[in-house]
């Protein structure tokens, strides 16, 4: 069991390893043209500056292909290349049926056991060179396909209805429960659906004249990725190098209003990572909402600071989410750390 | 003894290529003679060539993440270790080639 738990976690850290380029690129290039592009209340406007409109293009293009090439390369590392084209496919149906993040590595692991199980059924030899360029592509894509688009996609997309159902007759209740929900929200799954829907409220609210709902989410946007950086900062012992690489990276995407900086720590410890960048950024969110911060731009971080009313409590809102998601992160992890360290006290 | 070795992870900047360094000073003071191909950020550098791996009594695997072409080592009696247990205690993965 442990043997397989550890095979999984080298699956998905494959994946990872090869998404967070994709990532880097698509993050910085996407909030490079938003910051020099003029805000407007109907997002960044890039009708006089094509030149950033095609910054901002290159940008998409690189988070587009990101989901792919992680479900991609989770069924690589399950089965090999026979894992690429159901991998692939199933990131992609991801994205267009907005299950995620979650739903690319959901993807990945099936794409990737569905082609290592085809690869298993015996056959003359006779058709064994048509197995890998013809049969397995075609039935492992086809299969991932139908799981895909028809299982997966129903219960996700109805997901997504009710939330967004939810959320609209909760605006009219209690600010700060709706707040403590939406931080949540954008932090559960970094970028993903339950993020997006969070993200897509607060953006359609600023049509609405309503700018405090985005303005909640722009500050629980960034604390994420900028308290798991802050953490690996305060306690050093308690990550590993590659961790306190990650968490650099993580401030300067927190920086841009890049939650997806925070994946590489929640992909390899969601249990301890999820509920601490949850609480971080409800925290985040309470406050900007109380304090009334107004987002004018469909984006977060201390990057749209320009276009947000209240700045101080803005900056002051982004502060403490960042603090409380570092401490938490590294009250949890402590004990753990302590039961495999080398300092190993016997009873 | 001759042995080859696969060092990898994640990030792949610079753990990789940290136990890399480390089992190959650890294989030195132990009189072994080792060559370690790192699968970074770069993709794999120091390929290890099919003479290598024929002529290896053994391969360590120090990775977290999965190693890359594996099919080239079919036949070789494989160690595999977190990566985190060569930088921790790299005596303790070269023992356990006798066990």
């Amino acid at each position: 069991m442990l043997e397989f738990c550890q095979k999984i976690r080298r699956d998905l850290l494959t994946g990872v390893s090869y998404a967070i380029p994709f990532i880097a690129c698509g993050g910085i290039l996407i909030a490079l043209a938003i910051a020099f592009a003029p805000m407007t209340p109907a997002g960044p406007d890039f009708a006089q500056s094509p030149r950033l409109k095609l910054v901002y293009d290159i940008g998409s293009a690189s988070f587009a292909l990101m989901l792919p090439v992680l479900a991609g390369y989770i069924a690589y590392a399950i089965a090999g290349k026979p894992g690429l084209v159901p991998g692939f496919l199933g990131g992609y149906f991801s994205d267009h049926i907005r299950a995620g993040f979650l739903g690319a590595i959901l993807a990945g692991l099936l794409a990737g056991y569905v082609a290592e199980a085809l690869k298993k059924i015996p056959v003359s030899k006779h058709l064994r060179p048509i197995m890998p360029i013809l049969v397995i592509p075609i039935l492992s894509g086809t299969l991932i396909g139908i799981l895909m688009l028809t299982l997966l996609g129903r219960p996700v997309a109805s997901l997504m209805t009710h939330a967004d159902l939810a959320l609209k007759s909760m605006s009219t209740g209690n600010d700060v429960l709706l707040a403590v929900v939406l931080g949540s929200m954008i932090a559960f799954d970094m970028g993903g659906p339950v993020n997006k829907t969070a993200f897509f409220f607060g953006a359609a609210m600023i049509r609405e004249g309503n700018y405090q709902i985005m303005g909640a989410c722009a500050a629980a946007i960034c604390t994420p990725p900028l308290g798991m950086g802050l953490a690996t900062m305060l306690r050093r012992r308690l990550w590993s190098t590659e961790e306190r690489e990650a968490g650099v990276a993580g401030i300067l995407m927190g920086l841009i209003g890049i939650t997806e900086g925070a994946i590489p720590f929640a992909a390899a410890d969601p249990i301890r990572v999820i509920p601490s960048i949850m609480i971080g950024s409800a925290v985040a969110a309470v406050i900007a909402m109380v304090g009334k911060v107004g987002d004018h731009a469909p984006h977060g971080g201390p990057v749209v600071l320009p276009v947000v009313d209240h700045k101080l409590v803005y900056v002051l809102a982004i502060t403490a989410g960042t603090i409380v998601t570092a401490i938490l992160i590294n009250l949890l992890k402590a004990p753990a750390q302590k039961g495999t360290g080398e300092k190993k006290e016997v009873p | 003894m001759k042995i080859v070795a696969v060092t990898a992870c994640p990030t792949g900047i610079a753990h990789t290529y940290m136990a890399a360094a480390r089992l190959e000073s650890t294989a030195k003071t132990l009189g072994h003679e080792i060559k370690v191909e790192t699968q970074g950020a770069l993709g794999i550098e120091n390929k290890l060539t099919e003479k290598d791996i024929r002529e290896a009594h053994i391969a360590i695997f120090a990775v977290d993440i999965e190693v890359e072409e594996r099919d080239r080592f079919n036949g070789v009696k494989v160690i595999q270790v977190p990566l985190q247990e060569v930088l921790k205690n790299p005596h303790n993965v070269f023992a356990k080639i006798h066990r």
